[in-house]
C-alpha cells in the first residue's frame, strides 16, 4: 500500500508537502524544548549568583571556612552546613550502597521468581514516600528508637570513638543520615538491579559450568561486570542525598556549628536554605542562603561529572575486557 | 496515525505555552481592579483569627479577603515587593525592613502570647519558672531539671535530675522573637549572646520547624522545654510551666492574663510598635510574655479604600472573636492608635 500510494502523483505531492512543514516543525519544536531546558538552567545558575553576589562581596571565599551562622550580628559562613551535608550524605551513602547492592542480588540471582516482582515493587514504592512524612516519621518513631536504643549501643561497644561520644540524641547527624539511607536505597537498588539483569546469561552459565558456586559466580561476573552501573547508581543516590532538605532539616535539628559526634544536632546545605529562606531577617542573611544555594548547585555539578567520568571508564573497561572475559570462559 | 498524534501533542504542547503566556500577562493587568479581592500573606499566628474574620466580613459587607497562611518572613517579603495588598507579621519591622518596604506602616491588629511547654517525667504540673531561669536553660547554664534556681522556685517539689533539653524554631518565627525579646530584655548575658530576632543562634538545644515540628520534638524528649504560640498550646493542651512575671507572681497563661499585660502598657512606639517585654511591677496577673502581632499596609494602594474598611473592621467589631480563638482583645489606645493609622492609607 505504501509503494501504491507513492506512485499516485497526487498523494505523493500532498506527501511531500506534509513532509516538508512536519520535519522542519518537529525539528524546530524539539529544538526549542531542548534550548529551554539548557535556558532555565543557565537561568537558574545565573540568577542564585545574582541573588548571592551581596554576600560573595561581603564573604568572599572566606565564606566556606567560616564556622557560624548568626542572624543577629549578621555573621554567616557556610562551614557548618559544608561539613553538615559531607557527613549525612557520606553515612547515608556508606550504608545504603552495600543494601542496595545486597537486595539487587537477591532480587535477580536468589529470590523465588514469584517473589521477585513484588519485592522490588515494594521498594520501588519506597520511593515514592513524600520526603516530609518520612521526616514526621522521623521525628515521632526513628528520632526516639536512636536515642534510647542504638546510639546507646553504639557508644557501649564504640565509645572510644570521638563521633560516638556525647549525649544521645533524637536529633542529629545519625538520625538524618538514616532518613537519608532510606531514602536512597530505593534509587540506587532500582538501577543497580536493573544493571545486574543486563548481566549476559552465557557469562553467569559459564562461570557455574566452571564449578564457581553462587557466590563466587556473583564475585567473580555479576559485580565486575556491573561495575560502572554500581557506581552511577550510588552517585545518583548522593545527588538526591546532598540536595534533599525538607526531611533533613525536621531531624537535623538546626543547629550552626560543626560537631565530631554524630549524637550531635547539626544542619545541611539544602535544610538550612529550606528553614530560613522564607523568614530571612536581613537582605545579607537572604544573599548568603543563595550563596548556600549555589555551593549547593556546584556540589552537585561536581557530583555529576565525578559521576560521569567513573561511568565512562567503566564503559570503555567493560568492552575491553568482556570479550576476553567470554574467551576464557 | 502515530504522526497526526504527535502533530496534534506538539500543537496541544504548544498552545499550553501560548495560553500560560497569556494569562499570566492579563493576570498582572486585573490585579490593579477596585472590584477584585483584598490579598494578604503572613503569619501563621493570626491565621485562625483571620479565617473567621473572613467569613464574618464576607457575611456582613460581601467582600471577599483571601489569605495565605505562609509565616512572617513570608508576609513581609509578599508586601515588600506588593505581590500582596496587606501582609501580617507577629514581630514589626526592622529598621532595614522598614526602608525596603518603601512607604508602608504596621498596625497592631491582634494580641497574643507565647509560651514555654515542658515535657519532664517526675516533674509536677505548673512546674514554677523564671525569666532568668528559661534565659539560662538556652544559655546552657542550667542542665538539669534538678538545678538549684529550678528548686528555689518550687519549694518541696520534687524535681528529677533529667537533662534539660531546650527546644528552639529553626525556622523564622515570630514566636522566636517574642521569646528571645523577652529573654533579653531579662538577662543582659542572653542580649549579648544571643540577641533579639525572629531568627537567632541559640548557644544549644535543639532546633524544630514550626509549632508543629517544635511539639512534636518537646512530647518525644524527655527533659524537654521549648516555645510554641499560646493559641497552639492551648488548643493542644501541652503543659505549660507559669512563668514569673514582673509583679512576683506565676498568672496562668491565657486570654485573661495576655489582656492584663497589654492594659500595663501604654507607651506606643515609632510605627506603632509596642513591645510588651518589660512589665512594669504593677502590672498586676500579667502575663509576660506577651505580644502584639501587625498587619502591614502600604501607604499608597489602589485599593486603599478596601483596605480601610477591612482593617477598620479588624481592629473594631473583628476583635470580639478573639477570645474563643485565644486572642486577647485589642486596649483601647491601641485601637485608637490603629484608627489614626488607617486614616493614613491612600491618603
Amino acid at each position: 500500500l505504501e509503494a501504491g500510494a507513492l506512485r499516485h502523483p497526487v498523494l505523493r505531492a500532498r506527501r511531500s508537502r506534509k513532509d516538508r512543514i512536519g520535519d522542519p516543525l518537529l525539528r524546530g519544536l524539539s529544538g526549542l524544548a531542548a534550548v529551554i531546558a539548557v535556558a532555565a538552567i543557565a537561568g537558574i545558575a545565573y540568577e542564585v549568583i545574582d541573588q548571592a553576589s551581596p554576600a560573595i562581596s561581603k564573604f568572599g571565599i572566606g565564606f566556606l571556612t567560616t564556622n557560624d551562622w548568626n542572624p543577629v550580628t549578621e555573621r554567616f559562613g557556610a562551614a557548618p552546613f559544608l561539613y553538615g551535608t559531607a557527613v549525612t550524605s557520606g553515612i547515608a551513602l556508606l550504608l545504603a550502597a552495600p543494601l542496595s547492592i545486597a537486595i539487587s542480588i537477591y532480587l535477580t540471582e536468589l529470590a523465588p521468581r514469584r517473589l521477585r516482582r513484588p519485592v522490588a515493587t515494594l521498594i520501588d514504592m519506597l520511593a515514592a514516600i513524600p520526603t516530609v512524612i518520612l521526616g514526621l516519621w522521623g521525628i515521632l518513631v526513628l528520632g526516639p528508637f536512636m536515642r534510647d536504643t542504638v546510639e546507646p549501643a553504639l557508644q557501649s561497644v564504640f565509645g572510644f570513638l570521638p563521633i560516638f561520644s556525647g549525649d544521645p540524641s533524637a536529633f542529629g547527624y545519625l538520625t538524618a543520615a538514616l532518613i537519608l539511607t532510606i531514602m536512597i536505597t530505593p534509587i540506587i537498588t532500582s538501577v543497580t538491579r536493573e544493571v545486574f539483569e543486563t548481566v549476559p546469561r552465557e557469562l553467569k552459565e559459564g562461570s557455574y559450568a566452571l564449578g564457581a558456586t553462587r557466590w563466587e559466580m556473583v564475585r567473580q561476573v555479576v559485580l565486575p561486570y556491573s561495575r560502572a552501573g554500581i557506581v552511577g547508581a550510588s552517585i545518583l543516590g548522593l545527588g538526591r542525598a546532598i540536595g534533599e532538605a525538607i526531611a533533613v532539616a525536621q531531624v537535623i535539628g538546626g543547629a550552626y556549628g560543626i560537631h565530631i559526634s554524630l549524637f550531635h544536632t547539626g544542619g545541611t546545605l539544602a535544610a538550612q536554605i529550606a528553614a530560613q529562606f522564607q523568614g530571612a531577617t536581613s537582605q545579607l542573611q537572604k544573599a548568603s542562603l543563595a550563596y548556600l544555594g549555589l555551593i549547593l548547585l556546584i556540589f552537585a555539578v561536581i557530583v555529576n561529572v565525578i559521576a560521569r567520568v567513573i561511568v565512562q571508564r567503566g564503559h570503555l573497561k567493560d568492552t575491553d575486557v568482556t570479550p576476553t572475559e567470554v574467551e576464557a570462559l | 496515525v502515530t504522526k497526526r498524534l504527535l502533530s496534534v501533542g506538539l500543537a496541544l504542547a504548544l498552545s499550553i505555552a501560548v495560553a500560560a503566556c497569556g494569562s499570566s500577562s492579563s493576570g498582572s493587568e486585573s490585579s490593579g481592579g477596585s472590584g477584585s479581592p483584598l490579598v494578604g500573606a503572613g503569619s501563621t499566628l493570626v491565621a485562625p483569627l483571620m479565617s473567621k474574620w473572613q467569613s464574618d466580613y464576607a457575611s456582613k459587607t460581601e467582600e471577599t479577603v483571601t489569605y495565605g497562611a505562609i509565616g512572617s518572613g513570608g508576609g513581609i517579603d509578599q508586601i515588600t515587593s506588593r505581590t500582596v495588598d496587606f501582609g501580617a507579621s507577629d514581630a514589626p519591622l526592622t529598621e532595614e525592613q522598614f526602608e525596603e518596604a518603601n512607604g508602608v506602616e504596621q498596625i497592631p491588629w491582634a494580641l497574643s502570647g507565647t509560651v514555654p511547654a515542658y515535657n519532664v517525667e517526675g516533674a509536677p504540673e505548673g512546674l514554677k519558672l523564671s525569666g532568668e531561669v528559661l534565659a539560662d536553660v538556652y544559655l546552657g547554664k542550667i542542665t538539669s531539671w534538678d538545678d538549684p534556681a529550678i528548686a528555689k522556685l518550687n519549694p518541696g517539689a520534687s524535681l528529677p535530675s533529667t537533662k534539660v533539653t531546650p527546644v528552639y524554631r529553626s525556622d523564622g518565627s515570630g514566636d522566636t522573637f517574642a521569646f528571645t525579646n523577652y529573654l533579653s530584655t531579662i538577662s543582659p548575658e542572653f542580649k549579648s549572646k544571643v540577641g533579639t530576632s525572629t531568627q537567632v543562634k541559640f548557644s544549644t538545644g535543639v532546633g524544630a520547624e514550626k509549632n508543629d515540628g517544635v511539639s512534636a520534638a518537646i512530647s518525644q524528649t524527655d527533659g524537654a522545654i521549648g516555645y510554641v504560640g499560646l493559641a497552639y498550646a492551648l488548643q493542644n493542651e501541652l503543659s505549660m510551666p507559669l512563668i514569673e512575671n514582673s509583679a512576683g507572681e506565676f498568672p496562668e497563661p491565657g486570654v485573661k492574663s495576655v489582656e492584663a499585660a497589654a492594659d500595663a502598657v501604654s507607651k506606643i512606639g515609632p510605627n506603632n510598635e509596642i513591645s510588651l517585654a518589660d512589665l512594669p511591677a504593677s502590672a498586676k496577673g500579667a502575663y509576660p510574655i506577651s505580644t502584639y502581632t501587625y498587619v502591614i499596609v502600604p501607604l499608597e494602594s489602589s485599593k486603599a479604600e478596601q483596605l480601610r474598611k477591612f482593617i477598620t473592621y479588624a481592629i473594631g467589631p473583628g476583635q470580639e472573636y478573639g477570645p474563643d480563638l485565644d486572642f486577647a482583645p485589642l486596649p483601647k489606645q491601641v485601637a485608637a492608635a490603629g484608627e489614626k493609622a488607617i486614616a493614613k492609607i491612600g491618603s
